[in-house]
């Protein structure tokens, strides 16, 4: 059996007196899709935070591709170090740079050489389908689609080993978001990404996902 | 409204406005005159002096004042709501009260001149670009830097990300230090630093040469003027917005620095606050008897207390209609009323004071009140007026004026509705407003030192007077006594924030 590429063991968190995290154990495979469904607030997006590194788990241990980066109620690799790729809610695209340098930031933080940095842009705009005419635009020039498409860009330009994806399309009517969720499919077909997926949508989870696994009130309740 | 309106012209405008139009209106005035004293060696220099002093001291004070602005917005640190207090108090001491003590740190040789006057200021207004930065930081969304410390380091982070999206703020509070650096007369004159406040002082005090202090004021107008149009330009609307609730707290991403961060509060706290109390108190173990140096300044010790609860009451009514004016009027008379309100705030008490007595020492009512203690009331309000309307107007900003529309459609009357759903929303804030126009009232000297009636005065103006003439132990006992009344109603301010937030 191949090893998982993430692990998660018997992971908690808690805010104060709020659990919203308990005990989570879940293997992911290498190119793996995994979706993870359930009401609001049942910890969903903490569970990406995690793993991102952008929170501390109270109790358990976390790997990436073999290598701990979290345990013993601390972040044992901080996250800039776990090369992970994130796609939050709200797209958290960068007001004061353009489309061209959100990515630029990436990728100067990444090992790929200077003179290659042009080229990974321009490749990964056009993976994700972005005109390059709105390479010089800044994010509030752009329509909801086109942001989108730029925050998943941004996400995957670094290469990351695991991509997290926390309710990319939940701002989007239906059918931009159903356009979206096939191209998205097709991306992670064409560069076998190893991807988690958070939704409350029983259909983007069915869309995009190998295996789907429900959370209700921090604790998976169905795999 | 309109009373409100009457009140900050006749109390804050009309005495600048008849200052520059007596000084225009003088027999025998040229222009050329003009530009002769402005352009002599003197004259140069206290330009020099002045510019020297006010950029020197806004840069020092943000380089201070932005770290620890970033650290509290987003730095997890234990007690962090006691490091604020601590961190702002030493812009509430009344800043010749914190060079008294450098004063006397040194000795009285090294600490004087301009590089002391920097450091003084600094520490009387870093608090400044600390809290607006903290502000600008907390207003940035959280995710924005969560995103890029998925692959940047935090200082990264915190150089492409954090502090671009803050220097329209950081900027602004910038300019504030410096509007604020060379509005001061204390410091310099204390330091023996000679710029325009202490040379209009002079001019007016010793030579009583009303052109003359009105010819050297009228660059600082001019200067306050272009602050308040590039401060409304860089933060617009939200000088008087409300501060986005928790939108940006601490981030994991930042948690390495927590050590650092806790250090360097430390030794700002150690140096801004601890050390000139500590020197003041050194000083004053040489008195024999506290309560014999009190009772000696007895009557400027009531008349301060007196006329700054009276002063400070009468501007927070003034203000309250003036801010509820703001709130409540179109985008553009809001715009004017900010740039009107932070040209009157930024000009200097020494102005304020030459303008006052210009206006008020005549024959007849105003002749009556002019003699009287009503001229620190009346310097108060014209001081501080512009200040707290701002401060009341972002507390109003919070009622929506929805709220006010659905008490007009059940029936109740406009007074009841101010009494009943604006006002109960709003007096935490107008407390605070109060609190703090009562703490700067109660350290004025720079207009108050001009108007002072004969046989009068306030504890500032009897502790500048004794710098010279009583021994150091007596000046430094009273300079306590004044930190202890201004950190008296800041207590009582803590207590009403934490009853608040508890309810």
């Amino acid at each position: 059996m191949t090893a998982p590429l993430l692990r998660l063991e018997n992971v908690t968190k808690a805010y104060g007196r709020r659990t919203v995290v308990q005990g989570l154990a879940l293997d992911v495979a290498p190119g793996e899709s995994v979706a993870v469904l359930g009401p609001s607030g049942c910890g969903k997006t903490t569970v990406l935070r995690l793993i991102a590194g952008l929170e501390r788990p109270d109790e358990g241990k976390i790997w990436i591709d073999s290598r701990q980066v979290a345990g013993d109620g601390r972040n044992t690799v901080p996250a800039c170090e776990r090369q992970v790729g994130l796609v939050f809610q709200d797209l958290a695209l960068w007001p004061h740079l353009s489309v061209r340098d959100n990515l630029a930031f990436v990728v100067a933080s990444t090992a790929i050489a200077k003179d290659q940095r042009t080229a990974r842009i321009d490749d990964c705009l056009g993976v994700c389908r972005i005109d390059p005419r709105l390479a010089d635009r800044y994010p509030h020039e752009l329509s909801g689609g086109e942001q989108q498409r730029v925050a998943l860009a941004r996400a995957l330009v670094g290469t990351p080993r695991v991509l997290l994806l926390d309710e990319p399309f939940s701002n989007l009517d239906t059918a931009l978001r159903v356009a979206l969720r096939q191209e998205l499919a097709a991306l992670q077909r064409q560069l076998r990404l190893t991807t988690i997926y958070v939704t409350h949508d029983p259909a983007d989870a069915t869309a995009l996902a190998d295996r789907t696994i429900v959370m209700r009130d921090g604790r998976i309740e169905q795999e | 409204m309109g009373a409100a309106t009457a009140g900050v012209a006749l109390f804050c405008v009309l005495p600048l406005a008849y200052m520059i139009a007596a000084w225009f209106s003088e027999p025998g005035r040229e222009m050329s005159s003009y530009r002769d004293l402005l352009l002599d060696s003197r004259q140069r220099g206290l330009l020099v002096n002045t510019t020297i002093l006010g950029t020197a001291t806004a840069f020092t004070a943000t380089l201070v004042g932005v770290p620890l602005g970033v650290a509290l917005a987003r730095v997890a640190l234990p007690f962090k709501a006691g490091l604020r207090i601590l961190l702002a108090a030493p812009a509430l001491l009344p800043p010749y009260v914190v060079g008294l003590s450098w004063l006397y740190l040194g000795e009285g040789s090294w600490m004087q001149g301009l590089p002391a006057a920097v450091v003084v200021l600094t520490v009387g207004l870093y608090p400044l670009s600390m809290l607006m930065t903290e502000a600008a930081v907390r207003g940035v969304e959280p995710r924005l830097e969560e995103a890029a410390s998925l692959t940047a380091t935090p200082g990264r982070v915190l150089w492409r990300i954090t502090l671009p999206l803050v220097i329209p703020s950081v900027l602004a509070a910038a300019l504030v230090t410096f509007v604020l650096a060379v509005s001061d007369f204390g410091v310099p004159a204390l330091l023996r630093v000679r710029v325009f406040t202490t040379e209009i002082f002079t001019a007016f005090a010793a030579l009583y040469d009303f052109g003359r202090a009105t010819a050297l004021a009228l660059p600082l107008l001019v200067l306050a003027l272009l602050f308040a149009l590039i401060s409304v330009r860089l933060t617009g609307d939200r000088l008087v917005a409300t501060r986005r609730g928790l939108a940006g707290g601490e981030l994991e991403t930042f948690d390495g620095w927590r050590p650092a961060a806790a250090g360097a509060m430390a030794c700002v706290v150690l140096f801004a606050l601890v050390l000139p109390v500590a020197v003041l108190t050194r000083q004053a173990r040489h008195v024999s008897s506290w309560i014999g140096v009190m009772t000696g300044s007895g009557d400027a010790i009531r008349n301060s207390l007196t006329l700054a609860g009276v002063g400070a009451t009468v501007v927070c009514a003034l203000a309250f209609w003036l801010g509820y004016a703001r709130v409540r009027g179109t985008r553009l008379t809001g715009l004017a009323a900010d740039v009107l309100f932070i040209v009157l705030f930024a000009v200097p008490g020494t102005i304020v004071g030459v303008a006052l007595i210009g206006l008020w020492n005549r024959a007849g009512v105003a002749g009556t009140i002019y003699a009287t203690n009503g001229m620190f009331v009346l310097v108060y309000l014209a001081r501080f007026t512009p200040l707290a309307a701002l401060a009341v107007a972002a507390s109003l900003r919070r009622v929506p004026s929805s709220q006010e529309e659905a008490a007009a459609v059940s029936g109740a009357s406009w007074f009841r509705t101010m009494v009943h759903i604006v006002f109960p929303q709003v007096r935490l804030g107008l407390f605070a407003v109060w609190v703090i126009v009562f703490t700067l009232a109660f350290g004025e000297i720079g207009a108050s030192v001009l108007v002072t009636p004969p046989g009068e005065s306030t504890l500032p103006i009897r502790i500048y007077t004794l710098i010279a003439n009583a021994p150091p132990g007596e000046v430094a006992t009273l300079a306590l006594l004044q930190i202890a009344v201004i950190f008296g109603p800041l207590a009582l301010l803590g207590f009403g924030l934490s009853v608040g937030r508890r309810s």
